[in-house]
């Protein structure tokens, strides 16, 4: 190959234009237009955090925290709300699973009236239509179990079975419950047909091509999701406890409110612990387990 | 090596040890059910008594029907916008300190594989110097996001008080320890190889990263970001039950005063809201994608 | 250093020996020397630690024991900004994935220059080259037969395309020597000839030095005025073709498809193979 001569004479390709020069500006104005908004409207004030005034009294705050109360006593019942912590997120969890596996194989469209499962059905227009409602009814649900802030749902069930760490749990297997209800149907719509159609050919039933084909390929993600949300939880499971659900949450408002601060670092310095354990925990059996 | 007789070749694990792991975890996961169902006093009967059926029915029927008055929705485009302010502001903190705490937490670029074979080999001063801010910034991120982001409101409603600008710091903190792990998480994962031939043409790690791991990167790095998005406007809404403005503050006020019809719009709004904003994240994705 | 008339050779190694996590010998006291505008072929068997030889020679990795030097310098112990204008000076061809598959070809070419540009040139680079840059990249793109190619991305373009990018990548670079680690192994067989005859009168028209670890025996014979046979990470030969009889090409393969050398191997005592032309990896 030789070196090519006059290479100014060539006509160099110019650089595709993607969209236009007026939409490849719109985005990032429309960006920095909602940062300034969001700034002006939360009253970002970084000065008056970091300037001399705020830096003093985040000091003289933090001065407070020192040291820590690590008394016998304070430490004793600080391991017993730490456990308290790990039930919520442990029953919780449980509780969501359950309820996204008693709704997902109702909420996966190829599994209730369309998909390869589907193709040849030959059943009449009101089953149909009752098999698209039902999916469409427990979408819905899903989705209100979902929406609901758990710190609404935890006020509610306070409100209906008194304070304590049950209606923490309770919030946490509902809202979760449809956040996984959600991720799971995901996971089942999501599955190759290939291995289902192979199945179907042998002449398996529903029933049959559900247990041999869907149900081992979607298990390891569900769990995988499962363990993931766990870790999310334990720190839900404190928010929850600011409303009356038990646990370290409900100390560090206690500890707020009557100005306990050395109590409150040791509270911290337990959460800091807890989430960490959850999180390695966690990660520790989606490698052993998966 | 083949051995001489193939039946005599030893399996690579025993028996045994493929048989204690399922059955450990069994034995653990069943005590940490045991406990926790006592611990956190689960009590499903509870939920069926008379007082708490008489609590419910009184719940659901204050739901309807939803409080959907011009002036009360008037009343919250305040809260609506507060909300999404409190999410931006704190998506943008949490960038602001979760990229470089990452950048330095990524073990690739500080003192692992091919970027730092060569300058730090034979010399334990030059590896600890390249150690040590690894650690540190993987240390600092870890706190930040462990300590959930409603604990770093209440402190720091101590120093700037109770509204908006809260709920921003507590978000831009605890979401800028996730964002630093998950950054780092990804750009230790990229391939080598290019990184690999940039370096053999002379160039510093920051040009390899900012020309041939970023750009690599970036699906990535904005998804995640965005994701983190969708989070914090569910979270901004929760920092409100603490005073930190938006929809939260307006949900537990009407929780106090038992207003429920009024609760009900506000999660219809809420559910709005995050609706719109995984559409448009969502959107986002695919363009950059 | 690197002057035309420079006496010194372009690479002189001393005992180099390289050792992976205190037990894997991938190099094992190797002396060589390189001139200026010498053109050397590598071969051997996989596993006998041509590619561990190329990362040492173009600075990737660190020796364990040995010298090496590099235009007369000794680069054993060399860091920071010294070491990377060394590597400056070093062009390098891998096997495959070494192009950012994300951005466009001509900013894969452009990376030739990486290690002259400043960190804010690099940047204003990615988001807007200049205009004497994206000549100089379609010229190169021009020598190795794909200009037209220039904005587009580079993971939509076929192995031997993406090669021939890494090779405009390394004539932006300019360097006075070419490593080039099997370049030819991934690209189809037909393009092979065609990719390392690039490379040779690239090198030859430039009075570049290039160091080729090559698969394919055939090549290597028919390009290279000088062979280097190299297994267990030591140097068997170092010959011109000619002097390259069918009998040292099998030693140095030998034993490698069963996996037992040939002294253990109960039939090391029949006739070895007289005509040993490895398969050639399609």
């Amino acid at each position: 190959m030789q070196a090519q001569s006059n290479p100014a004479t060539a006509t160099i390709p110019q650089p595709p234009h993607s969209g236009g020069r007026t939409a490849n500006l719109l985005v990032p104005t429309g960006i920095a237009v909602l940062i300034l908004w969001s700034w002006h409207g939360t009253r970002f004030d970084l000065v008056g955090l970091l300037g001399a005034d705020g830096r003093a009294q985040m000091l003289a705050y933090a001065s407070k925290l020192f040291p820590p109360d690590l008394s016998p006593d304070l430490l004793a019942k600080v391991v017993y709300w730490s456990l308290e912590t790990f039930a919520i997120s442990f029953m919780g969890t449980f509780l969501s699973v359950v309820v996204a596996l008693a709704l997902v194989f109702v909420s996966s469209r190829n599994l209730v009236f369309t998909g390869v499962l589907f193709e040849v059905d030959e059943a009449g227009r009101p089953i149909r239509i009752a098999r698209v409602g039902l999916y469409v009814v427990s979408r819905a649900v899903l989705n209100l179990l979902r929406t609901v802030p758990h710190i609404v749902w935890a006020l509610i069930f306070v409100f209906a079975v008194g304070l304590g760490p049950f209606p923490g749990v309770l919030a946490l297997g509902l809202h979760t419950g449809g956040v996984l209800g959600k991720l799971f149907a995901e996971v089942v719509e999501d599955i190759e047909t290939q291995p289902l159609e192979a199945l179907q050919a042998t002449g398996a039933s529903r029933l049959q091509i559900f247990f041999y084909g869907v149900l081992p390929r979607v298990l390891p993600q569900f769990l995988a999701y499962s363990l993931y949300r766990w870790e999310v939880n334990i720190r839900e499971a404190i928010i929850l406890g600011y409303v009356g659900a038990g646990g370290l949450g409900q100390q560090i408002q206690i500890a707020i409110s009557l100005f306990l601060e050395s109590k409150l670092l040791t509270l911290i310095l337990a959460i800091y612990l807890m989430v960490t354990l959850v999180d390695y925990l966690s990660a520790y059996l989606r490698r052993r387990l998966l | 090596m083949l051995p001489p007789n193939p039946s005599e070749a030893a399996l690579p694990f025993s028996d045994r040890s493929k048989f204690l792991f399922p059955v450990l975890f069994w034995v653990c996961f069943a005590a940490a059910f045991v406990g926790s169902w006592q611990l956190a006093q689960v009590q499903p009967g509870l939920l069926f008594e008379a007082e708490g059926r008489r609590n419910m029915a009184k719940f659901v029927t204050g739901m309807f029907p939803p409080e959907l008055s011009p002036d009360f929705l008037r009343f919250l485009v305040v809260p609506l916008f507060e909300t999404i302010q409190i999410s931006v502001m704190g998506t943008v903190l949490a960038i602001a300190i979760g990229f470089p705490l990452g950048l330095l937490g990524t073990a690739s670029l500080a003192y692992t594989g091919i970027l730092n074979d060569l300058e730090i080999a034979g010399s334990r001063a030059r590896r600890f110097a390249r150690t040590l801010p690894y650690v540190l910034a993987r240390s600092v991120l870890s706190v930040f996001r462990c300590i959930p982001e409603f604990v770093w409101a209440f402190m720091f409603v101590r120093a700037v008080g109770l509204g908006p600008f809260t709920g921003v710091l507590a978000i831009g903190v605890s979401y800028g320890g996730m964002l630093g792990k998950v950054y780092s998480e990804i750009l230790e994962n990229l391939e080598t190889q290019p990184s690999e031939a940039l370096q053999a043409t002379g160039a510093s790690r920051w040009k390899i990263l900012v020309y041939g791991m970023l750009p690599q990167a970036l699906p990535q790095l904005v998804s995640y970001t965005l994701y983190r998005w969708e989070c914090a406007v569910r979270a901004s809404a929760i920092l409100g039950f603490i005073g930190a403005g938006g929809l939260g503050q307006q949900i537990e006020l009407s929780m106090r005063m038992f207003n429920f019809h009024e609760v009900v719009t506000l999660v219809l709004i809420l559910f709005l809201l995050v609706a719109a904003v995984d559409f448009l994240s969502a959107r986002a994705r695919k363009a950059v994608g | 250093m690197w002057s035309e008339g420079a006496a010194e050779p372009v690479y002189r190694l001393e005992g180099l020996t390289k050792v992976f996590n205190g037990t894997l010998t991938a190099v094992n006291g190797v002396d060589l020397q390189i001139n200026r505008a010498e053109k050397v072929a590598v071969i051997g068997p996989s596993g006998a630690g041509k590619t561990t030889l190329f990362r040492l020679l173009n600075l990737t990795v660190r020796l364990t024991s040995g010298r090496l030097w590099i235009a007369g310098r000794d680069v054993s112990d060399l860091r920071g900004a010294r070491l990377r204008e060394v590597r400056r000076k070093i062009g390098s061809v891998y096997q495959q994935h070494n192009l950012v598959p994300r951005l466009r070809v001509v900013h894969n070419v452009l990376a030739g220059r990486l290690g002259a540009w400043s960190l804010p040139q690099a940047v204003r680079s990615l988001v807007r080259p200049r205009g004497e840059d994206v000549r100089a990249a379609y010229h190169a793109l021009s020598q190795v037969g794909i200009p037209e190619k220039l904005w587009a991305r580079t993971d939509e373009l076929s192995g031997g395309q993406q090669q021939r990018v890494a090779i405009a990548r390394v004539l932006l670079q300019n360097p006075e020597v070419i490593l080039a680690d099997e370049p030819v192994s991934s690209v189809d067989p037909t393009l092979a000839h065609g990719i390392v005859r690039l490379l040779v009168d690239l090198c030859s028209a430039f009075h570049k030095t290039l160091v080729m670890n090559l698969h394919s025996v055939d090549l290597a014979l028919a390009f290279f005025p000088r062979v280097i046979g190299f297994r267990d990470g030591q140097v068997v030969f170092d010959r011109s073709p000619a002097e390259i009889s069918d009998d040292l090409l099998t030693d140095l393969y030998a034993g490698r498809i069963t996996g037992v050398s040939v002294e253990e191997s109960p039939d090391a005592a029949a006739e070895p193979v007289r005509s040993c032309t490895p398969i050639l990896r399609s």
